[in-house]
Parts: structure tokens; C-alpha cells; sequence
């Protein structure tokens, strides 16, 4: 299979557009050396689409077919079944909720660090890479052992159970909010911009929610878009925990609508991608977010 | 009652001494600039006065009130950066706005200041502009309008022109000088440029290493250094080696003349010391002229020639340069002598030239090489 719009040509023409890069392409022109496209990066190209691609596709044959023909009525059985609606919200609240938390708390965490504490931005960077090498069945354990029926602090048994959900959601997106968040800092002078607004007689407060938050925007659009789809996404607290959120309920549709359940997870994969552009596109239309160059987005 | 007194501040950074025993009073709509070189703790003094530092010791005294341990929000001063610090997601009138609002003012006033300080620093067309928009002149006048917007007490000015180009520096430094006269703010400039400090302040602090050197006016700091590091570091000037007559009588001798100078009764007879004259005040004469005056002379060969617009500088190595003659200069040293460039032509490299050394206004200050260079 050849794809022609990976070609020489093509690719130096996209190189051109970069600033910067369009002298020394064209000098290449010039000396008759012109750079082509290895092969070898055609080839990884063509692994990696068929890798990610084809079961986009497997999902949406058996998704949107009747095994002979088009059809969206696996679709509408999907939405119309009585769990999606519920499981949804459910997986909404929780993971609108959690990314709040966790800008709320990384947030300002980040900038204090950042302003007051230089010293110790490499242990809050090693504990918040944590979850990466605690998996979250170990997590889930961890947290039931805890604060489970045979704890002091039973909170599985009370009101405050959800505690447990959204505390481990936290711990899972730590990783990925903290580093957008604190990229977007190092990339803009807090120290200087904070000096500047105290010296114009604003408090802390202030110069964090007024000067630095809409400097750092970027960094913050990226961490909450990276912790809600974590949190939208997780399977193995909520599953153990007894959550039937939407990943849940997507793996228990497929016992009983199996092209239901395909299609509902082809149509989330795409609203998801979809709002992921939209909210991008926005931040980046925000003024003065251009001072974050080498941010995290 | 002073404006602003900052009385015997000291401050560590580890073992390192950044500020000694600083004391200096600032009157009201006074321009008084902290001239250094890097690390010698101008900075550390204009930021401690800010509340952005605590001094070890010392006391921060605004209007008789003693601010040392309020937080720099509550102070009232108002601080230009050196690298703008513009808020970048503002536009240059919000920017301006910024600490009228945190002051709660009505939003009409606010409008009605905003107006009337962005026309005043010429930036009435790019109001609505995001610093990223502005250059980097515009920028600058933008984080003044912002910093006298909030009528600051005191305003503190942190090397605020090094990064914008000369021509923009010369323009803002008038700019600068006309805004703090006609708001009569009292403002400290800290700079490294002997020019911005010289052209536009009423004082000059000079600091070396921490501690305060001298303080004057321009011209005194100028025309009548009292040490050689002053000397040294305000513009080019000749250390001509002389010998103290009688330091009861202020008398200096060289080559057998014997003449007046500011300076030398605080010096023991028979000392060497070191007479300091600008370049633009040595006077290129003929031998037999200087001779007949009893004048202070000096003779060399011209060697290198350097122009510098209105006026070209001559190095000149003095004819016993190196040798042992206690009135030789050092062999590393050129004296500097500027001449219209009109004229610099008779001077060609390799001529002989001979000047005189005025000395009714020149200062004398101890050679302290002297113990360890021969007689």
C-alpha cells in the first residue's frame, strides 16, 4: 500500500510552512541535494496507523452492521438502554469533579512551590509520579484495606464512600496535571509577574487568580482535559470500588447488546476527541497565552 | 521630613555580604539613583525597600512610618522591572488599571486615570494592544504608566532601560526625568549606566561591594570624585601620580611644580598621591607655552587614536611610562586626553604631544599602590 501524500515533495512543502525552515529547504533545493523521506519512518508510519486504526475500525464494522449491511440501530438500542443514561452521569459528575479537585489543589500547589519552595519541585515532582508505578489494583487494595468495613475509618460503608473514588481518580490524574500545570509555570516568570502585582497592592490571592491563572491557561486547559478523560476513561477503582460508571457499563452492555456497546464506544471516542480540538482551540485563542511558548501544549 | 529613609540595612545571602551598613534619606520628589557595578547590592537594597527582601538589620522608614516588616503589597510603592513584567493576558489599559481596581477605585475614576496616563506616556493608540503586540519602548512606558498609576509613595525603578535599545534608552530616560518631575514623585533609579544615572537624577548613590561609596550630585560625583573607585567608575579618568607638598597647605608637586588641589589636606607630607583629571580637561599645548607658565605638564607619544563624535580620544604613552621615576605612570596605564575632532588631525599616531594639567578644581586622592612600587 503506497501513500503519495507522504512523499518527498509533500513532506518538504509542510516543512516549509514552519518558520524558520524555509531557507534551509530551499537552499537543499538549490544544491540538488533535496531531503527525502526515509523509508524505514514511511514504514513506522504505516505500522503505527494500522495498530490504532484497525481496531477503530473492527469496532465499527461490528458496531454499525448487521454483519451484511450499514445500520445505526445498534446505536439507538444503546442509547435508548436503560444503564447508559445513568452510568453516564455518574461518570460525568465524578470526573468533572475530580479534575475541579485537581486543578484546585495541583494548582496552587505548583505556583507555591514554584515561588516560595524551589527546593522542593523534585519531591513534589517524585510524588506525583507515583501512580505510574503503583497500579491502580494495587491502588484499590490499598484504599479497601484502608478504609474498609474492618477499618477505624470505614468510609466504604458510609455517605462518604465516594471519597474513595474521586481520591483515587486524584491520584491517578497527580501525574498528569501536575506536570502541564508546571510546565505552563517554569514557561512564564511567576516570581517577577508576582513581585509586579504586589507591588501594585494585590494579595496573594489575587495575583494568583488574576495574574497567574490566566497566564498559565494552557497549562490548566491541558491538565483538566488530561484528568478528565483519565477519570472518564478509569475502569479498575470504579469497577472494584462498585461504581457502575460508563467504562463499567460499557464492558457489562457487551454481554447482552454486544454491537450496542462497539458502537457506544466508537461515538464516546469521537465526542471525546471532538471536545479535546474544542477546548484546545479555545485556549489557544485566549489573549496572552502566547507567553507560554514551550508550554505544555 | 524626609520621604523615604533607609537606615543602617545590612543583608546576608550565606557567607555573602550584599548590603553594608546602608544609610541614605530621600526627600520628597527626589530622583536618587543607586549607580554600580553587578553584585554590588543596589539591587538587594532597591528590592528590600520594595518588602521583596528583609534586611538582617536596619529600618525601612516611609513618612516618619516604619515599614521594614510590611508585606510589599501595603507599602505603596510603586515598581518599574527590568524586564517589563507586563500581566500578558491584559491588555496595556487594563495593565494600567490593574492597581486602581485592586484599590477598589470606581470604575469612572479608574477609566478617567487610565486616559489620562496612557496619553501622557504616548501610548493612548495601543491601549487596547496585549504586550506581546507592543515593542519593547512601548512596553516599558506601559509598566510606568502602570507603576505611577496607583500615585505611589515612593517609586522604584529596577534597572528599568537595559532592555530596550539605546536610541529607545536616551528617549525613556527624558521621558523618565519629565514624568517624575512634573507627577514630583520621589523615585529611586537603580542602573549600572553612569549616563542614565549622571543625565537624569538630583543624587547619585555610588555603592561598591555592598556599602555606599559616595553620594553627590551628578556633577559632584562627576567633577569632584572622593575616591578612586568613583573616579574609576564614572566615566574615563587619568590618575596622574603627584607627591604631597604640605597637606596642612593642600599643596601637590610634580617635576618640581608646585600647585593647590582640592583633597590633599587630608594626606601626609611627602606621600604619593594620585591627581585625577578628565580627559576632556587636559589642554594639548606647546612645550614652550607650558614652560613659561610654570604649569603641571605631561608629554607621551600619541598611540592610539579613538573617535567618539564631537570629540576624538587620544591614548597617549607618557614618555616614562614603566620606568622607576616615582612620577612615571604605571607601563600598563595610557593617559586619555579628548580633543575636538575638528582638530584631532595634528595628532596623528606616533605624534609627540605635551598637555597641561589643570589643577584648581582637580582632586587629589592617596596612591594606594604607592607602598608597593619603587621610589
Amino acid at each position: 500500500m503506497s501513500n503519495p501524500s507522504i512523499g518527498g515533495e509533500a513532506t518538504e512543502e509542510a516543512i516549509a510552512i514552519l518558520p524558520g525552515v524555509h531557507a534551509r529547504s530551499k537552499d537543499a533545493r538549490r544544491t540538488g541535494r533535496s531531503r527525502r523521506t526515509p523509508v524505514w519512518s514511511i514504514v513506522v508510519l504505516l505500522v503505527a496507523a494500522v495498530y490504532f486504526l484497525l481496531p477503530l475500525y473492527a469496532t465499527a464494522v461490528f458496531g454499525f452492521s448487521t454483519g451484511k449491511h450499514f445500520t445505526l440501530q445498534p446505536l439507538w438500542d444503546g442509547l435508548g438502554d436503560s444503564g447508559f443514561q445513568a452510568s453516564l452521569q455518574l461518570s460525568l459528575f465524578y470526573s468533572v469533579l475530580t479534575t475541579i479537585i485537581a486543578l484546585a489543589v495541583v494548582a496552587p500547589t505548583a505556583y507555591v512551590v514554584e515561588l516560595r519552595f524551589p527546593g522542593l519541585r523534585s519531591t513534589i515532582e517524585f510524588v506525583s509520579i507515583l501512580p505510574f508505578v503503583i497500579p491502580p489494583i494495587i491502588l484499590v487494595v490499598g484504599l479497601s484495606s484502608m478504609y474498609g468495613i474492618n477499618s477505624p475509618v470505614n468510609l466504604i460503608a458510609s455517605s462518604w464512600a465516594p471519597v474513595l473514588l474521586i481520591g483515587g481518580y486524584f491520584i491517578l490524574t497527580l501525574p498528569f496535571v501536575f506536570r502541564a500545570i508546571d510546565n505552563a509555570l517554569r514557561a512564564v516568570d511567576v516570581r517577577t509577574l508576582s513581585e509586579a502585582s504586589a507591588s501594585l497592592g494585590a494579595g496573594p490571592a489575587r495575583t494568583f487568580l488574576r495574574v497567574i491563572v490566566p497566564s498559565i491557561s494552557l497549562g490548566l486547559v491541558s491538565g483538566a482535559l488530561l484528568a478528565f478523560t483519565t477519570a472518564m476513561g478509569e475502569f479498575t477503582l470504579a469497577a472494584l470500588l462498585g461504581y457502575p460508571t460508563f467504562p463499567v457499563y460499557l464492558l457489562n452492555i457487551n454481554g447482552y447488546l454486544p454491537r450496542a456497546g462497539e458502537a457506544l464506544v466508537l461515538v464516546s471516542f469521537f465526542i471525546t476527541w471532538a471536545g479535546v480540538i474544542a477546548l484546545a482551540a479555545v485556549a489557544r485563542r485566549a489573549p496572552g497565552t502566547q507567553v507560554v511558548r514551550g508550554g505544555p501544549m | 521630613m524626609s520621604r523615604l529613609e533607609l537606615a543602617n540595612l545590612n543583608k546576608r545571602f550565606g557567607e555573602q555580604v550584599a548590603v553594608s551598613d546602608f544609610n541614605l534619606t530621600v526627600e520628597d520628589g527626589e530622583l536618587v539613583s543607586f549607580l554600580g557595578p553587578s553584585g554590588c547590592g543596589k539591587t538587594t537594597t532597591l528590592r528590600m525597600t520594595a518588602g521583596f527582601e528583609s534586611p538582617d538589620t536596619g529600618a525601612i522608614i516611609v513618612d516618619g512610618s516604619d515599614v521594614t516588616d510590611l508585606a510589599p503589597n501595603r507599602r505603596g510603592m510603586g515598581m518599574v522591572f527590568q524586564g517589563y513584567a507586563l500581566f500578558p493576558n491584559m491588555s496595556a489599559a487594563e495593565n494600567v488599571e490593574f492597581g486602581l481596581a485592586v484599590r477598589n477605585r470606581p470604575v469612572a475614576e479608574r477609566r478617567a486615570r487610565v486616559s489620562e496616563l496612557l496619553e501622557l506616556f504616548g501610548l493612548s493608540h495601543v491601549g487596547k494592544s496585549y504586550p506581546h503586540q507592543m515593542s519593547g519602548g512601548q512596553q516599558q512606558r506601559v509598566a510606568l504608566a502602570r507603576a505611577v498609576a496607583i500615585e505611589p509613595g515612593v517609586l522604584l525603578l529596577d534597572e528599568p532601560l537595559s532592555a530596550v535599545d539605546a536610541k529607545v534608552r536616551e528617549e525613556l530616560r527624558t521621558e523618565i526625568r519629565r514624568m517624575q518631575v512634573q507627577l514630583h514623585i520621589t523615585t529611586i533609579l537603580v542602573t549600572h549606566d553612569q549616563s542614565e544615572a549622571l543625565s537624569i537624577s538630583d543624587r547619585v548613590v555610588v555603592m561598591n561591594r555592598g556599602a555606599i561609596e559616595e553620594v553627590g550630585t551628578p556633577t559632584q560625583i562627576y567633577a569632584e570624585p572622593r575616591s578612586a573607585f568613583t573616579a574609576g567608575f564614572i566615566g574615563a579618568m587619568n590618575e596622574i601620580p603627584v607627591r604631597v607638598v604640605s597637606g596642612r597647605e593642600g599643596l601637590v608637586e610634580r617635576d618640581g611644580r608646585r600647585v593647590a588641589a582640592v583633597g590633599a589636606a587630608g594626606l601626609s607630607d611627602g606621600d604619593l598621591a594620585l591627581l585625577l583629571v578628565r580627559p576632556e580637561s587636559l589642554e594639548p599645548i606647546g612645550a614652550n607655552l607650558a614652560a613659561l607658565n610654570g604649569d603641571l605638564t605631561m608629554s607621551g607619544q600619541v598611540e592610539v587614536q579613538t573617535f567618539l563624535g564631537a570629540t576624538t580620544r587620544l591614548l597617549v604613552r607618557e614618555s616614562r611610562a614603566g620606568t622607576d621615576d616615582p612620577m612615571a605612570m604605571p607601563a600598563s596605564r595610557r593617559l586619555a586626553v579628548d580633543v575636538p575632532s575638528s582638530s584631532a588631525n595634528q595628532w596623528p599616531a606616533g605624534s609627540q604631544l605635551q598637555v597641561r594639567i589643570p589643577v584648581g578644581s582637580s582632586r587629589v586622592i592617596a596612591d594606594r599602590s604607592a607602598a608597593s612600587r619603587p621610589f
